[in-house]
């Protein structure tokens, strides 16, 4: 019942007004709130200005519950459908559990119960009644090469289904590094001509999710912002909500302090990585990827990679599958010539030297023959 | 063009590149001085040619950092003779024993070494940058070192000096993204790695020939200096 307000859902689902605030308290820790919108853009009435300052967890939930739920079409190109996983398994009983109560997801193609023509019927209707109104999130990447032939879904291409969506979304998320970025499917030789979402779509604002997957309070976290304040979070120059991805890994890391140490895990089982020395020799990408893994982290707050003990692969910034080994220094160069390119090298400049040194020497001898002659 | 793909190009194909023209260039250089060949010397020897050499690096090694007050170098400007020790420490600590640099090294060589921690690497980099600005402020009022430095030594130190700001600047995450300053950073270190050979930054090579020959030469007249 998509019409209803939130306030109402969730009293039809027996979620108490105690619980309900509860569960915004962790949203408003969550938004990191000190990136709240400029009032004007916020659509908050004026007297409410000077609540912004501390934003409470009631006053959220008042908003919330006052607003109708958002209808949201979420859909899957070249993806392996581990963003959706990792966000309907993820056992957060607060946050992710409080978003999936505030929107209707319309049009899912793996949680779907509706399958073929009926499924694409519901999409066009929903696309139809909430025009201009629905959140539209992507996941996967488009191929583009061979009119994008590579991945169609009801006989249509990927470009087709995802401009129609664009046209009337009131936002477009992407969510995952393939949507974002292109991820796995764009790594070279990249034979679909993989694209993320925002190098399609260009006349509207596409925010991003990266991450293999994306973290769900990520995802869940910008949907709240949008329902909370009708506005897209404050976002970087890779169109990625601040409040997730402000700070890198390393600025972080439970590991920092070995880092700065020169204390360094030498392989996967020596005494350093027993000790929890950071894993920078190891290949580990903290240094240059943007998320919030190290502050968020995975399963309910349990772990994450680098916690497990494995170097970050970088997976939240663009071509991660390319940047060099995940095991080889983040520093290390992407392209390291033969032994027999160097060689050559070596033999080119050494044979060019010694012609340049023969012509010189003949030049002098016959100008010294023609002196003494 | 964004700056992922010129960082991608940077540490990618005109890194190759950089480093092949290195490579051939330093050939070329090495070949062209051992060809200029030694004129025939027939003074009868007094003393050892390798006694001389190794007197020479010894005390290249020794009063150089340690007693450098018998030299008149220094005892005429400390300043600027301690500023050029303190550049090129900090210039080798943060190659060799630089982290993110052995990386480059074990990548390359495919053998690595211990390294020191950040902070130390750090402020030998900071005192490597201080050190070259106080070399080239000595350039610009020095009246006698001004009219010896043309482009090709204001060059010199432009082409050192931006690999060294920009790592700096890089490594405490300063004004710009980090892939932003990691791609100013390997464009500046190309261009270094094609500018060595032709300029006189090869003296990290023909260095060691001056100290040799000359060391060689004087060991051989008994006058080692
Ligand atoms: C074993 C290696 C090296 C040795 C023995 C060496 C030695 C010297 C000496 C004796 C001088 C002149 C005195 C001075 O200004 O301190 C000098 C100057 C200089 N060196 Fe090196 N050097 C080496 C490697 C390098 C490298 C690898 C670089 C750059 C990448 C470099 C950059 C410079 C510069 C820019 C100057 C001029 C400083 C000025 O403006 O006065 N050197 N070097
Ligand atoms: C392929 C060659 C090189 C690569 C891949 C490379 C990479 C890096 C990286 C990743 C850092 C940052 C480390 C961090 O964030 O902690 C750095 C720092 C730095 N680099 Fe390089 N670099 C290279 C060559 C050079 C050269 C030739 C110079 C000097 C002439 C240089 C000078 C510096 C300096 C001064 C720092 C700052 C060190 C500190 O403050 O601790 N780099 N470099
Ligand atoms: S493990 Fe990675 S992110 Fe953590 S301190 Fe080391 S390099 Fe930085």
């Amino acid at each position: 019942m998509p019409d209803e307000t939130i306030g109402q859902h969730l009293k039809r689902q027996g979620i108490s007004r105690r619980d309900f605030v509860k569960m915004c308290g962790v949203l408003v820790g969550a938004m990191g709130l000190r990136y709240a919108p400029p009032l004007d853009e916020s659509g908050l009435p004026a007297h409410l200005e000077n609540v912004r300052g501390f934003t409470s967890a009631a006053f959220i939930a008042d908003t919330l519950a006052s607003k109708p739920r958002v209808p949201v079409i979420w859909l899957e190109f070249q993806d392996c459908a581990g963003c959706s996983e990792a966000l309907t398994r993820s056992q957060d009983p607060t946050l992710v559990d409080l978003v999936l109560n505030t929107i209707t997801i319309e049009y899912h193609e793996t949680l779907s119960a509706a399958a073929g023509f009926q499924a694409e019927q519901a999409k066009q209707d929903a696309m139809k009644k909430y025009a201009g109104k629905y959140v539209l999130v992507v996941e996967g990447s488009i191929p583009t090469d061979n009119d994008g032939v590579y991945c169609t879904i009801g006989g249509r291409t990927a470009v087709d289904l995802l401009k129609e969506a664009a046209a009337g979304a009131a936002a477009i998320i992407a969510t995952g590094n393939c949507a974002s970025f292109g991820g796995i499917p764009k790594a070279k030789p990249n034979p679909t001509g993989a694209k993320g979402v925002w190098e399609l779509i260009t006349d509207k604002p596409v925010v991003n999710i990266p991450g293999c997957p994306a973290i769900p309070e990520a995802t869940t976290g910008t949907i709240a912002n949008f329902i909370v304040f009708g506005a897209l979070p404050q976002l970087d120059s890779l169109h990625r909500p601040l409040t997730f991805y402000g700070h890198t890994i390393h600025d972080r890391c439970l590991r920092r302090a070995f880092y700065e140490a020169g204390k360094f895990a030498e392989s996967f089982d020596d005494e350093g990585a027993k000790q929890g020395w950071c894993l920078y020799k190891l290949g580990c990408k903290g240094p240059t990827t943007y998320n919030s893994c190290a502050t968020i982290k995975w399963d309910q707050g349990l772990s994450f990679p680098i916690q497990s003990g494995h170097p970050c692969l970088g997976c939240s910034e663009p071509n991660f599958w390319d940047g060099g080994g995940f095991y080889q220094g983040q520093s290390a160069p992407l392209d390291r010539p033969t032994i027999t390119a160097v060689g050559a090298a070596a033999a080119a400049g050494a044979v060019i030297g010694v012609g340049v040194a023969a012509a010189n020497r003949m030049q002098k001898t016959s100008a010294k023959v023609e002196k003494g002659g | 063009m964004n700056w992922e793909n010129i960082l991608e190009f940077a540490r990618g194909p005109f890194f190759q590149v950089a480093l092949l023209v290195f490579v051939a260039g330093m050939a070329y250089r090495l070949v062209r001085v051992l060809a200029l060949g030694w004129k025939p010397d027939r003074v009868k020897a007094k003393g050892s040619r390798v006694g001389g050499v190794a007197v020479s690096f010894l005390k290249g090694i020794i009063i150089w950092p340690f007693v450098p007050w018998v030299k008149n170098t220094f005892s005429r400007n400390p300043v600027i003779y301690l500023a050029g020790g303190l550049f090129h420490l900090g210039l080798f600590v943060v190659i060799f024993l630089g982290t993110a640099h052995m990386l480059v090294w074990k990548s390359l060589l495919g053998i690595g070494w211990f390294t020191l921690p950040l902070p130390i690497v750090d402020w030998l980099a900071a005192g490597a940058i201080v050190a070259m600005i106080a070399l080239f402020i000595n350039r610009l009022v020095n009246p006698v070192l001004k009219l010896l430095t043309g482009p090709a030594e204001w060059l010199n130190w432009l082409i050192v000096f931006l690999p060294m700001v920009t790592g700096y600047i890089m490594t405490h995450h300063l004004w710009l993204e980090y892939d932003t300053l990691f791609a100013l950073h390997m464009l500046a270190v190309d261009v270094l790695l094609i500018w060595i050979p032709m300029s006189r930054i090869s003296h990290f090579m023909f260095y060691f020939f001056a100290k040799a020959i000359h060391g060689s030469d004087f060991g051989k007249r008994a006058v080692t200096p």
